[in-house]
């Protein structure tokens, strides 16, 4: 957990910034601003045989195939019916491009240095690395994700051995 | 030449050649009216009306070229002239134009002068002065340093300061490529030098190099095109025939343009550019190649006559056609022929279209460049405007029957569509022609290095490959030719000993196979020494000894780096001299290379490139709500089984009878655990696709249609997903998977080696 305590010490001013805000049940998410390039309404998603389950396949972002990703399957959470709200955030980071669907877009958030907690440790067994903080503006906690570690922690390695171990 | 700074530029260099000339020089004389009419050509259409100073000096300088000038100096005086007017009027210095009217009026008098009969050629004809012709504005002086005399084209030249660097870059692409195909058609020539089409694509290259190289004020591209042109003008008029000799004079004169063109690309403006060692040699050879001992073997030159056409393609007979041709007087030709019976009307019209087509000059394709990244998002963008139209055109409001017109429209604007994806699917790719000629090029040259007789063999070079592949593809090519021809390919005396025909032969073949481009080099050279590769490998440590290892893993030995040095592996006839950046190179492509070699019978390399970026042709599957598409050019045949043909082999799985022969069967809805799909086989469809040579049943619910599409990456989260190659656009806007033949095998055999497990 040690280098969880480094991401704790990180100064929280430098996570100071815009984020997007998104639902996901009842939980409020954010993500930088910086990382989204644009947001989706939900349109037929192509599955991928043999890849974890929380990714949900590919679509055409206008003749360009991009993965997408269920972050409410990414979270354990359980999957939600499709609504008019439902969308897919483009995110970019590390020269790719990849949707997130989420269940509803909220706003643009501004948040200054001081309203981001560190996040919480839960203990040994949680990791939380894939969160860069807390926020608290306009009364409410938003959890903010560094949305490049939610999506390649391990993703990588797991769809590599799921194609291993399917044989 | 676009507008009028272009031509009085042209003007300018055509005035220096003029004053630089000899006047008893005929080839020069020659040289220059030709350029003098390719001026002419260009500017007939908008020469100003009020420049009758320029049309008059233009039509001067033809009568200097038809020779029907009697008096040489009189016409390079007046020349002279004419270039200052030019030149004054290019550099829109009035204070510099010599007094017009006088000028005009000596032109006017030598105009008179010339006699309508023709007189003897200039160079002959001793000078003398006609009165009043003696111009004394002839600012002869002023110019001379614009024009190189022959004995400096050793030195290095400057590039004109004033050079426009894009116009240059662009200049010197298109001289590569028009150097490029005059070097394939150079080729093709020494296996039929008759050929005219080849003759004039070769003529029209240099003849191109020489007029651009003209604007840029290249001189000395400019004298090198010019006199390979004049080279290759002769050929055009059956004086000569480019073979022997001669072919090996023109290729010289590719490869000294393309060496000149290549420093003038990297030079800045008002910098020297260096001059390739034997360039005036070469200069003086082409001036007069038979002086210098350039020839052929003599024959009859045929000249490119209708009636030699009707002979060569069996219509008429040439006693006959000869016979009509000696008493034919003013008439012509074909009307001759056909009113005497000895052709066919329809045969001789025919045979005029031909000679049109064999001798116009407008076969040369025009193109222009265009960045790769502009045209990937134009490829994009068309296949979304597809979409979009498919889109609409199934909309209800438009698909309503009250509205006919919409409908109608609707449908218009979607054949449009469908015809611009077509163009731009085809944009990126580029047949591997260009390729296979510069492979033949590098074969000749290598074969005549080494003293050997090789025969070159090309096929499938219209296979289309990525623009981007064909560029990486080519070194490895190069180091894989050399190989063959230097090594592998004997001598003609050790060939005849071994009982082999003294000609060699490499071939080169190019087709499609199960999504894959595949190149196949052949040689039928004496092949790999398995056991000197092996102990050399044993030798440095590569393979622990007393282990056995197949004839494909020793082979495969000689890709391995630092295996490849020419010392170390003499004996084993230095093959391997860099295969392992083949190996890099290819697989930098994602592709792979394979050897097989037998000894005594020879050594074929096989390069198995993936499509990527590629168009491929795809089979639309249906399994449950999923579809996929299938590489075409994987797909044997489908039919619907019948029950008794199926069953299931203990450790193998199932199985089905076709045609007598049992090939194991894949559900597809098991191996992408695809809910809802058939899965009673006889309800359902089999494929029979191929992968790498094994074959085997796939069975999916229908038969979607055919589709042409872009292969795009998954990107790397799905890189390694098997049996699935990529993703495509599909009609409706959806990614449709790639079907990956041999992926699907390789599913196939794990899941059955854990079944019996």
């Amino acid at each position: 957990m040690s280098e969880q305590t480094n991401t704790a010490t990180v100064d929280p001013a430098t996570k100071a910034g815009k984020y997007l805000t998104f639902a996901l049940g009842k939980e409020e998410y954010g993500v930088e601003i910086l990382k989204v390039r644009e947001i989706i309404g939900m349109m037929e998603i192509t599955s991928v045989p043999r890849t974890p389950h929380f990714v949900k396949g590919v679509v055409n972002l206008r003749g360009k195939v991009i993965p997408v990703v269920d972050l409410r399957l990414k979270f354990n959470m359980e999957e939600a019916d499709r609504t008019e709200e439902t969308c897919i955030i483009v995110v970019a980071f590390r020269g790719m491009e990849m949707g997130v669907v989420v269940d509803r877009v909220s706003e643009v958030l501004d948040i200054d240095g001081e309203q981001i907690e560190d996040a919480p440790a839960f203990g040994v067994d949680v990791d939380t690395d894939f969160i860069l903080g807390m926020g608290k503006a306009n009364g409410r906690v938003t959890i903010l994700l560094d949305i490049a570690k939610v999506l390649t922690n391990g993703e990588l390695e797991e769809l590599a051995t799921t194609a291993d171990t399917a044989a | 030449m676009q507008d009028r700074s272009d031509l009085t530029r042209h003007l300018v260099s055509l005035s220096a050649e003029l004053l630089a000339a000899d006047p008893t020089d005929s080839e020069a004389l020659v040289r220059i009216g030709a350029a003098v009419e390719e001026a002419l050509e260009a500017t007939e259409a908008w020469l100003p009306q009020d420049q009758e100073p320029l049309t008059l000096i233009l039509a001067v300088l033809q009568a200097v070229y038809e020779k029907r000038c009697p008096n040489a100096d009189a016409a390079m005086m007046a020349m002279a002239t004419a270039a200052a007017v030019a030149a004054g009027t290019a550099g829109g210095r009035p204070e510099e134009i010599p007094d017009a009217p006088a000028v005009l009026a000596q032109l006017r008098g030598l105009a008179a002068a010339e006699p309508q009969a023709p007189a003897s050629a200039p160079e002959t004809s001793a000078p003398q002065n006609i009165a009043g012709a003696a111009a004394p504005q002839a600012p002869s002086a002023s110019k001379p340093d614009q024009a190189a005399p022959a004995s400096d084209y050793a030195q290095p030249f400057t590039m004109p300061a004033d050079t426009d660097l894009s116009l240059l870059a662009e200049f010197a692409v298109e001289c590569l490529d028009h150097i490029a195909a005059a070097e394939g058609s150079l080729l093709e020539l020494e296996s039929n030098p008759d050929l005219p089409e080849p003759i004039n694509v070769v003529f029209r290259a240099f003849h191109t190099i020489k007029g651009t190289s003209g604007f840029l004020g290249l001189d000395r591209v400019q004298r090198l095109a010019h006199l390979a042109e004049n080279l290759l003008d002769r050929a055009r008029e059956g004086k000569i025939h480019i073979r022997g000799g001669y072919a090996d004079l023109a290729l010289e004169s590719c490869d000294v343009l393309r060496t000149l063109i290549e420093s003038v690309r990297e030079v800045q403006p008002g910098a020297q550019v260096p001059v390739p060692p034997k360039f005036p040699e070469l200069l003086a050879v082409l001036a007069n190649p038979e002086a210098a001992g350039v020839g052929e073997e003599s024959e009859d030159a045929p000249a490119l006559r209708v009636g030699d056409i009707l002979v060569g393609q069996g219509r008429a007979q040439r006693e006959q056609v000869e016979d009509v041709a000696a008493r034919q007087g003013d008439r012509k030709i074909g009307e001759s022929l056909v009113e005497d019976g000895v052709a066919a009307a329809k045969d001789v019209a025919q045979a005029l279209r031909t000679q049109d087509k064999l001798t116009g000059r407008s076969a040369g394709e025009a193109t222009i460049r265009v960045g790769t990244e502009r045209l990937d998002s134009l490829i994009n963008m068309v296949g979304e405007l597809v979409i979009a139209q498919s889109m609409v055109a199934q909309d209800p409001d438009v698909q309503n029957r009250a509205r006919p017109r919409l409908q109608r429209n609707v449908a218009h604007a979607g054949k449009i569509i469908r015809e611009l994806q077509d163009l731009s699917m085809s944009l990126r790719m580029v047949p591997l022609k260009a390729t296979f000629q510069k492979m033949a090029r590098l074969v000749r040259d290598l074969a005549r290095k080494a003293g050997k007789d090789v025969r070159f063999v090309t096929e499938g070079e219209d296979t289309e490959i990525d623009r981007n592949m064909v560029e990486v593809l080519n070194d490895p090519l190069v180091h894989m030719m050399r190989n063959s021809v230097d090594h592998g390919v004997e001598s003609a005396a050790d060939r005849t000993a071994a009982g082999k025909e003294a000609t060699g032969t490499v071939r080169l073949r190019a087709y499609h196979s199960a999504g894959n481009v595949v190149l196949v080099l052949q040689d039928d050279g004496k092949g790999l020494n398995r056991d000197k590769i092996l102990a050399k490998a044993r030798d440095r440590g590569l393979v622990e000894s007393g282990k056995e290892l197949s004839e494909s893993e020793i082979f495969a030995l000689i890709f391995h780096p630092g295996f490849s040095t020419a010392d170390q592996v003499t004996d084993i006839s230095g093959r391997g001299v860099g295969m392992d950046v083949v190996k890099k190179g290819i697989e930098s492509l994602r592709g792979r290379v394979d050897v097989e070699s037998r000894p005594g019978q020879g050594t074929t390399f096989t390069i198995r490139l993936p499509l990527t970026m590629a168009i491929t042709d795809g089979m639309l599957v249906r399994v449950g709500e999923q579809r996929y598409l299938l590489p075409i050019v994987s797909i044997e045949r489908s039919f619907q089984p019948e029950s008794e043909t199926l069953s299931t082999v203990t450790g193998r799985g199932e199985m089905v009878l076709v045609r007598g022969e049992l090939l194991p069967m894949l559900r597809m809805h098991r191996l992408f655990t695809v809910p809802a799909a058939v899965t009673d086989p006889c309800h359902a469809l089999l494929i029979i696709i191929e992968g790498e040579g094994r074959r085997c049943a796939l069975m999916v619910d229908e038969l979607l249609g055919q589709q042409q599409v872009v292969i795009k990456s998954l990107g790397k989260s799905f890189e390694q997903v098997a049996g699935i190659s990529g993703g495509a656009i599909l009609g409706d806007g959806r990614v449709g998977l790639i079907l990956d033949p041999q992926g699907l095998l390789e599913l196939a055999d794990r899941s059955a080696a854990s079944m019996a497990a």
